[in-house]
């Protein structure tokens, strides 16, 4: 491990953060929002300490990077971000504790969107923002932004890349990482634009419109609302919005290929998104009928309901139109599920992803058919293609630690006193990088009540959701620091 | 720039590494996932798994926006059935392919250049015997190349115990050898790379690079005091095409040559086709046999068969029992820091030799030809300056060139010049350029012709 190196990239990216946080900053000025001083104050308390570690190191370079050093760089960056994240709303609001704020800034970073925030509308804009743009600069990725746009890190970028877009086989659109990071970024903002013009011709103001085309395209769903999407009552906003979720919740290098080449057919082919949009219309499909009749008698009214909350869960964001939590219990369980399933990979989504749901069916069917055919030789295929074992071990390998991480958490958040549903609703729905839960942690609720212990748990599972556990989970093994 | 490579083997890599440093595009497509591996976690590149002769594959891997196009898998038909479809899918590119049956050398204008329309074939072996071949020309020489048609020479040699200019600052020995005109372009001590300045000092056991014109390199080599016996017995182990090829190419020219080949029928089959060359079955690393041969005796060993870890072993053993000087045939690329180390003196390598041939085709602007140094750290290359590249027409000292990289010489029509600050590059010039590899893609630019980037 070269110390001085990787302080050197993350004294750069915090520098990045320091940078994004002066877009609040100046809004709240222009504004004149009551939390533009504090604003300032961390983002040049952000833009300081970044400067120091760069200049520090500025010397050490190195010409390729490891994978136990990428994995670094991309843990710890993504730990300081969520610290120098919590500065403003710890500088504004003397009776938040450190724990909340962290919280709040992990949860914005991650795309989790979980809030301890009690009065949404009563805080200042420039926070809210920020908080919004948190979800934005994580929804693609720091690093990535990063790669992307300074040149110094190119350097070892694959290895930064791969830990923080993990998933299950990796994809590289142009030769050059530089030019991925970039085209990726272009997608999304592309979207973003998209998105936000459509908001503000369904009547939204425009900074509504962009905290909540930030929160969609990042399926992070943090709102400026206390009644989220709720509070608008509009069928043209809530169907703008499902659109897009759904579309972040595909894989961007889908939606990059579908701009360049111009061939729908890459759509259709792809196995994953054929999936993800199958069981999107089949949970749909159980919760209109679930839910009609007894809360709704209008078919329309439920299918506008249940549409908008399960692709609001299924793919992480965790905006709300309706009180889910006044369902039956069947739309629960599957609300639950789609904690677990989350988006496609390479999405801005969370969850354990659908390529590896696939791909842990056909290892369950191989090794069904291996009981009928002994002999039979089936590798596993993935569009057309042979997935290699190793990636399959570590499919195998990335379901049991998000189980046993779940698990364990909830552990804890029952030790801390707190009911079965919410204590795992809770950790699903962090880990997963969700928001809402269900319980008290539930849509018209907030993790406020929670004990500051139990936030930062939630915190660490949120992390650990995002970068896909392993990146994080090899800080604690202590081979990682062996020399 | 994009540049399409198939094969993943030593040349596909550091063809690769050298090019994804200097920025550029590349895509790598190979059969083998393993060998993939090793792109995928050490170069910013991307890697296809496929066959580079599918040509689906081909189009998957963005060959429409390509530039230069280069097959070099270990198979001789993969390369040209790739270069074929590639020239289907798109006509025009720069297409290289790595050749090694000299048969298909011989068909080089009809069949490969008009059919497959491949621009040039690089065959590893026929480089590698070359460059055996010049440097025996010149004793106590490690390294030689060629610039300007032969009319500058590149040396590089080590410095032995006994040379005069050892301790010299390289500021005095300019004035010391004033009417002789050469200029030192690198050294090397141990692992380490110095671009000469005036306040550096030649040490014992550096390894020195040098520039200068071909008529005044005898002069030169005795100011370094290199030892001077020409070479006549030559110890060839290895007969296999490489060595097989040597010995030929030595046999015309009055060497008496020698060469142990481990395998009898192929012994049969050299003694055969070779005329004066005496022919040995045995082990190369066959104490017994050496001594009977008077290994103490022979100027030069060179081994040459297809086993490195064998190589070094014949070499070392070569040289344990008396012979002069020894040239080590390498291929792994992860050995040659160690060599010097181990007393090995002068090693060849046919994927390096196809590695600086194949980068002189794809280098922008005209640049006439490369060659790597040691190590593979820095970069000798010749270039044309074009009127409108930024070093013409204005003196030296005034450049922006990069700091580890020096101009070591101009030829102007016939005459070469060594220059200094205040030498001036005109227009068709022919400049000769050391950099260190990092440095590569400034220098690149500073000889492309300037409205090209504007």
């Amino acid at each position: 491990m070269r110390w001085p190196y990787i302080w050197r990239t993350i004294g750069a990216l915090i520098v990045c953060i320091g940078l994004s946080l002066t877009i609040p900053s100046l809004y709240a000025l222009v504004a004149r929002d009551p939390s533009a001083n504090t604003l300032f104050q961390s983002a040049l308390t952000a833009l300081l300490s970044g400067l120091l570690l760069f200049f520090l190191f500025r010397r050490h370079q190195v010409a390729v990077l490891s994978h136990r050093e990428g994995m670094a760089i991309v843990s710890i960056g993504w730990l300081l971000a969520g610290l120098i994240g919590a500065l403003p709303f710890y500088f504004y609001n003397i009776s938040i504790s450190f724990a909340d704020a962290f919280f709040e800034s992990v949860s914005g970073f991650t795309t989790t969107g979980a809030s301890i925030l009690t009065d949404i509308e009563a805080v200042p804009r420039g926070l809210l923002l920020w908080r919004s743009l948190t979800h934005w600069l994580g929804g693609m990725g720091i690093i990535v932004l990063s790669l992307a746009i300074l040149p110094f890190i190119g350097v070892g970028g694959m290895q930064l890349y791969k830990a923080e877009v993990p998933g299950p086989i990796p994809d590289k659109l142009r030769p050059r990482i530089r030019d991925t990071a970039k085209d990726l970024w272009i997608v999304y903002l592309l979207f973003s634009l998209i998105e936000t013009l459509l908001l503000v011709l369904g009547g939204m103001d425009l900074f509504e419109s962009l905290c909540h085309t930030f929160g969609t395209m990042a399926t992070g769903g943090f709102s400026t609302r206390n009644a989220s999407i709720g509070h608008y009552q509009s069928v043209y906003i809530e169907s703008v919005i499902t659109i897009f979720m759904f579309l972040a919740g595909i894989n961007f290098s889908l939606h990059y290929l579908l701009i360049t080449e111009k061939k729908a057919s890459i759509l259709w082919k792809d196995p994953e998104l054929r999936f993800y949009t199958l069981i999107t219309f089949l949970f749909i499909g159980i919760c209109t009928i679930s839910i009609y009749g007894d809360l709704y008698d209008n078919p329309a009214y439920a299918f506008r309901y249940a549409a908008f909350q399960v692709v609001s869960i299924l793919t992480t964001t965790g905006y709300a139109t309706a009180d889910f939590e006044l369902w039956p219990s069947l739309p629960h369980i599957v609300l639950l599920l789609s904690m677990f399933l989350g988006a496609s990979a390479g999405s801005t989504g969370g969850g354990i992803k659908c390529m590896r749901i696939i791909l842990l069916m056909k290892q369950a069917y191989r090794e069904i058919l291996y009981l009928i055919h002994p002999k039979m030789i089936s590798p596993i295929k993935f569009g057309g293609k042979v997935v290699s074992d190793e990636v399959m071990r570590s499919v195998l390998g990335f379901f049991l630690i998000y189980i046993g991480v779940f698990l364990a958490a909830s552990m804890i958040m029952a030790a801390l006193n707190l009911d079965l549903v919410t204590s795992m609703a809770a950790v699903a729905a962090c880990i997963g990088n969700i928001g809402p839960g269900i319980g008290t942690v539930g849509p018209s609720e907030n993790y406020a009540h929670l004990p500051d212990m139990a936030k930062w748990v939630l915190s660490a599972c949120m992390l650990l959701g995002r970068l896909e556990i392993y990146t994080v989970i090899v800080l604690f093994i202590p081979e990682f620091w062996k020399k | 720039m994009r540049i399409i490579i198939v094969g993943a083997g030593e040349v596909g890599f550091h063809i690769a590494q050298r090019l994804a440093l200097e920025h550029k595009e590349v895509v790598v497509i190979d059969k083998r996932q393993e060998a993939l591996k090793r792109f995928i976690d050490l170069l910013d590149v991307k890697t296809i798994h496929g066959s580079g002769s599918n040509p689906r594959i081909l189009e998957d891997s963005g060959l429409k926006g390509a530039e230069t196009f280069l097959a070099v898998t270990d198979s001789d038909e993969i390369n040209l059935v790739a270069c074929l479809f590639a020239n289907a899918i798109s006509p025009g590119i720069l297409k290289l392919a790595r050749i090694r049956d000299v048969d298909y050398s011989r068909h080089w204008s009809d069949l490969v250049q008009q059919h497959l329309a491949i621009h040039t074939i690089i065959n590893p072996e026929i480089e590698v015997v070359k460059t055996i071949s010049k440097s025996l020309e010149l004793p106590g020489v490690e390294h030689v190349s060629d610039f300007a048609e032969g009319r500058i020479k590149l040396i590089g040699l080590h410095i032995a115990g006994t040379s005069p200019v050892i301790g010299v600052r390289l500021q005095d020995l300019r004035t010391k050898t004033a009417n002789l005109r050469f200029i030192l372009a690198a050294i090397f001590r141990g692992d380490r790379l110095i671009v000469p300045a005036g306040r550096d000092r030649i040490q014992k056991g550096d390894f020195a690079y040098f520039v200068c014109g071909a008529h005044d390199l005898e002069n030169v080599l005795d100011v370094f005091g290199r030892r001077k016996e020409p070479i006549r017995n030559v110890l060839i182990v290895g007969g296999g095409n490489i060595g097989f090829r040597l010995a030929e190419s030595l046999e015309h020219r009055n060497y008496h040559v020698r060469m142990i080949e481990i395998d009898r029928m192929r012994c049969e089959f050299l003694a055969e086709h070779l005329q004066r060359t005496i022919v040995l079955h045995g082990d190369g690393t066959d104490q017994n046999l050496l001594q009977e041969e008077n290994i103490q005796e022979m100027d030069v060993a060179i081994s040459l068969m297809g086993n490195e870890e064998s190589n070094v072993l014949a070499s070392l053993l070569a040289k344990s029992l008396g012979t002069k000087r020894t040239i080590t045939r390498i291929n792994k690329f992860h050995y040659i820091p160690i060599l010097d180390t181990i007393g090995l003196d002068q090693i060849v390598s046919p994927r390096l030799s196809a590695i600086n041939s194949i980068l002189l085709h794809v280098r922008k602007g005209k640049v006439l030809s490369t060659v790597s140094l040691k190590g593979d750290q820095a970069e000798v290359l010749e270039a044309v300056a074009l009127e409108t590249s930024g070093i013409v027409d204005k003196p030296l000292k005034d450049m922006h060139f990069p700091k580890d990289a020096i101009l070591l010489a101009i030829l102007r029509e016939d005459e070469y010049i060594i220059p200094n600050g205040d030498t001036v590059v005109r227009s068709g010039d022919r400049v000769i350029i050391l950099s260190t590899r990092q440095n590569i893609p400034r220098i690149e630019k500073e000889l492309m012709v300037t409205f090209e980037y504007f």
